[in-house]
């Protein structure tokens, strides 16, 4: 090959994609999505202009403006208005609807365990029946399309595509008041408990833990309970105690594993001076409120265990890098690697029109996530997000963590069947911190509410 | 004898004066928290705006002494000269020195210092009206844009879903009481064939939990288009509140004289001139207690406007946006107290303009002649 017929093929090319821009431009959606949907394609050829995709979701407030304003250029590009109405009883909400047939297009589920009751019910379209596979398996890591494919009626489907996600493996600390007391941010499990006794012989207490939440109260608990699962014992062992594929397989919360993460979980908290207030005031600290003595000057306590979402009840004018810090939660089996513990919100479709498949498409790629990204307030799932799109630099490490992350795994107890995930594991877990019953009977009353069929 | 009396007098008066003030506490303290600062609400009680004796640091420290352990008690003097000794525990929570002040240890075994506090007559007077401007005229977010710039978004207000939960309640009351009144009547003075058997069964319906209508009227709502429309929310409550107007209506109505209807029907009129130019005349107090029963219900309501016209931003009702502005997660949940006082104002003129009927409709059906 002479290199006069590179260069003039190199042109060749130029002038294609430059070509190609031109005829975007006039679509107007970015040059670089590729394999798209033939929907997509139409609706970025400007032919789907005018028409309506209704959607519904837990976002309201600030998020639903943020949400909105990521949405706004595809809107603008294709002519096809996206109509967001979030609703903060949600749940309860979407049940009616779904039964009543009054469903909107597309609905936003922050659990997936109440997406699975809708495709056990046939209600829910499969999205890989028009997706592009290669776009999807390119842009998604393996764990999250797994984490969409749910059993209906006629066997798996994919359920929906991933939007939003939070990172739940994260230790929020005060800078100033670990600069001042001179304390590392560990790395290992065992500096973690060198701290912990380092913090308490200085006369504080380490952690701030509150998990009331209204009729939610223990589901913070939870959240502790599977980052300890997760870095004590096997992915299989996680997945079989959450998603189990049949009874047999079912890993009980009587377990040896399960009983195992829960006593590191009482030795750590239990111990005297180590939660801030002490063990009787976890179970009646609202979430909320628990990171505050954090803030106070000086520090009520020096960690805090929760999701990136916990910034916006975080006091008025604290500033990420500034006030406070983030870590990841340090692993404890070292051989068990560095898992991450995520939640996110899937996308699922309720009617099957080709600009509510377009929407869908869009969802399923990193631009539908930008404003918002640089907003702040939110992660993406997809690969085609680079990280210097986020406008908070923590949120951007955050993300760095993620993608280092040697395995994510799903918040279990959004996972597991309601009665479990959204009650009894709750419960048994705020029955035990307060001391009502001990971890036994807690355990034996968790698995005594799992469904049998 | 007249002694005996005016004491009676004094001790029923001073009983209701302490239920109604321990019936508007809660009240009066959240009217009071709707006026403070967010980070006000979240670490103190509105009590504190009230004069107390509270602990009050003097701006007076003392350095906290070296080479102390957790476990060790620890002796300190302060500036009086008073030396008491205690553990590290106790002096982090306070320790009373004996001559009226108090130190407490701010910090850690390693830094910090020792805080003098006295008892003084204190309040919290750090007031501000942003709760109620947040709440009126939308909060504003600072959005930061691809590009760097930031910009600010005004969010909802509150206008709207006023207007939407009039545009829902006036009807929605209106409705079922004119129905009601018709129905009231027929069973009271009109005699047909299974009058008994069709007033049992709109009596049963009274206890009939409305939630369990919700799903098939949805789905029959969803075949003709109602969904989501205010017409579909305004039967939806009509037909919730009807077995209860028409009970409530019945038994007044059919307590009217009847010889004044008596006598209208000899004079030749007809029930609809008699329902029109008699019966509704002289059933208003029973038609306005029903009216603000019904009114501050239909107002109220969460569940039916959320499930009838949950997903359609443009009538979202006021109870729907008041819970939507705590976010996502619940983090603005102070703003509940001021969205609260804001959307008492229609109950409050409704419920003082219609009072004085409501007294007497109270006793509505309650005693026949």
């Amino acid at each position: 090959m002479s290199k006069f017929f590179k260069v003039s093929l190199l042109m060749a090319v130029l002038l294609v994609a430059l070509g190609a821009g031109a005829a975007s431009a006039q679509g107007g959606c970015p040059a670089e999505w590729t394999l798209m949907s033939a929907e997509l394609e139409a609706a970025c050829a400007g032919e789907l202009s005018g028409t309506v995709v209704t959607m519904t979701g837990p976002f309201t407030d600030q998020d639903e403006v943020k949400f909105n304003d990521a949405i706004a250029p595809f809107e603008e590009w294709t002519g096809i208005d996206i109509q967001y109405t979030g609703s903060k009883e949600f749940e309860a909400a979407i049940r009616a609807a779904v039964e009543g047939g009054a469903v909107t297009d597309i609905v936003d589920f922050p659990q997936p365990g109440l997406l699975r009751d809708f495709v056990e019910g046939g209600y829910v379209l499969d999205v890989s029946t028009f997706l592009n596979a290669e776009h999807l398996s390119g842009n998604y890591i393996q764990s999250w399309l797994d984490m969409a494919t749910i059993g209906g009626p006629d066997g798996d489907i994919m359920a929906g595509v991933w939007n939003r996600i939070n990172g739940k493996s994260l230790v929020w600390y005060p800078i100033a008041a670990w600069e001042e007391a001179g304390y590392e941010i560990p790395t290992t499990w065992d500096e973690l408990i060198a701290l912990n006794e380092q913090i308490v012989a200085d006369g504080s207490s380490p952690w701030c833990v509150g998990i009331e939440s209204g009729a939610a109260t223990g589901w913070a608990a939870t959240d502790w309970m599977e980052e300890i699962m997760l870095r004590t014992t096997s992915l299989e062992n996680y997945d079989n105690w959450t998603i189990p594929a049949d009874a047999e397989s079912r890993l009980l919360f009587s377990s040896p594993e399960v009983t195992n993460a829960a006593t590191v979980l009482g030795d750590m908290w239990f111990a005297d001076n180590v939660v801030f207030g002490g063990r009787e005031t976890i179970a009646s600290t609202f979430f909320g409120d628990a990171p505050l003595p954090m803030f106070e000057e000086p520090a009520g306590c020096y960690m805090h265990k929760q999701g990136n979402f916990i910034t916006s009840f975080f006091p008025e004018g604290t500033q990420p890098g500034v006030d406070y810090g983030v870590f990841y939660l340090p692993p404890i089996d070292e051989e068990l690697g560095r898992p991450f513990l995520v939640a996110g919100d899937i996308y699922a479709m309720f009617a099957d029109r080709p600009e509510v498949r377009a929407v869908i498409d869009f969802f399923s790629r990193g631009e539908s996530v930008r404003a918002w990204l640089g907003a702040g307030g939110a992660l993406s799932p997809h690969r085609d997000a680079p990280l210097d799109w986020y406008g908070v630099e923590l949120e951007r490490n955050i993300a760095a963590l993620i993608a280092d992350a040697t395995s994510v795994r799903f918040d279990g107890s959004d996972l597991m069947p309601g009665a479990v995930g959204a009650g009894s594991f709750w419960k048994g877990m705020t029955d035990w911190i307060s001391g009502t019953v001990d971890l036994e009977t807690a355990l034996a009353e968790i698995d005594a509410a799992w469904p049998t069929d | 004898m007249q002694n005996q009396k005016r004491r009676a007098a004094i001790i029923v008066n001073g009983i209701l004066f302490l239920i109604v003030l321990a019936w508007s506490i809660p009240t009066i303290g959240l009217l009071v928290s709707s006026i403070r600062f967010r980070n006000d609400i979240r670490t103190s009680g509105w009590w504190t705006t009230l004069p107390n004796q509270a602990w009050v640091a003097t701006g007076n420290q003392l350095p906290i002494p070296d080479g102390q352990t957790r476990d060790q008690p620890i002796t300190v003097t302060n500036s009086a000269g008073v030396a008491t000794t205690a553990s590290y525990d106790e002096w982090l929570d306070g320790v009373d020195m004996g001559d009226g002040s108090r130190l407490v240890w701010v910090g850690n075994l390693r830094r910090g210092q020792l805080e003098e506090y006295r008892q003084q007559w204190t309040m919290n007077t750090n007031f501000t009206l942003q709760n109620y401007e947040q709440v009126i005229s939308g909060r504003q977010y600072q959005i930061q844009n691809i590009d760097g710039t930031t910009e600010t978004v005004q969010g909802d207000d509150m206008l709207g879903a006023f207007l939407n939960s009039l545009t829902v309640t006036i009807p929605a009351t209106i409705i079922p009481i004119l129905i009601a009144a018709f129905a009231a009547y027929g069973f009271a003075w009109m005699s047909f064939p299974g009058r008994k058997i069709l007033f049992i069964l709109v009596v049963a319906l009274l206890v009939v939990p409305l939630q369990i209508a919700l799903v098939p009227i949805l789905r029959d709502y969803g075949q003709i288009g109602l969904n989501g429309t205010f017409l579909g929310v305004w039967l939806a409550h009509a037909g919730f509140g009807l077995p209860l107007a028409t009970y409530l209506l019945y038994n007044y109505i059919s307590g009217l004289p009847r010889e004044i209807l008596e006598s209208a029907f000899i004079d030749g009129a007809s029930h609809f001139t008699i329902f029109i130019r008699l019966i509704l005349p002289l059933s208003v107090p029973a038609l306005a207690s029903f009216a603000i029963f019904q009114f501050l219900w239909v107002w109220n309501d969460y569940l039916v406007a959320l499930i009838f016209l949950g997903f359609n931003q443009q009538n979202e009702v006021l109870t729907i946006r008041i819970a939507d502005m705590v976010g996502s997660r619940g983090q603005d949940w102070h703003l509940l107290t001021s969205a609260a006082f804001v959307s008492m104002i229609v109950p409050l003129i409704v419920f003082f303009g219609l009072q004085r009927y409501f007294v007497r409709g109270l006793m509505a059906g309650s005693v026949k002649g």
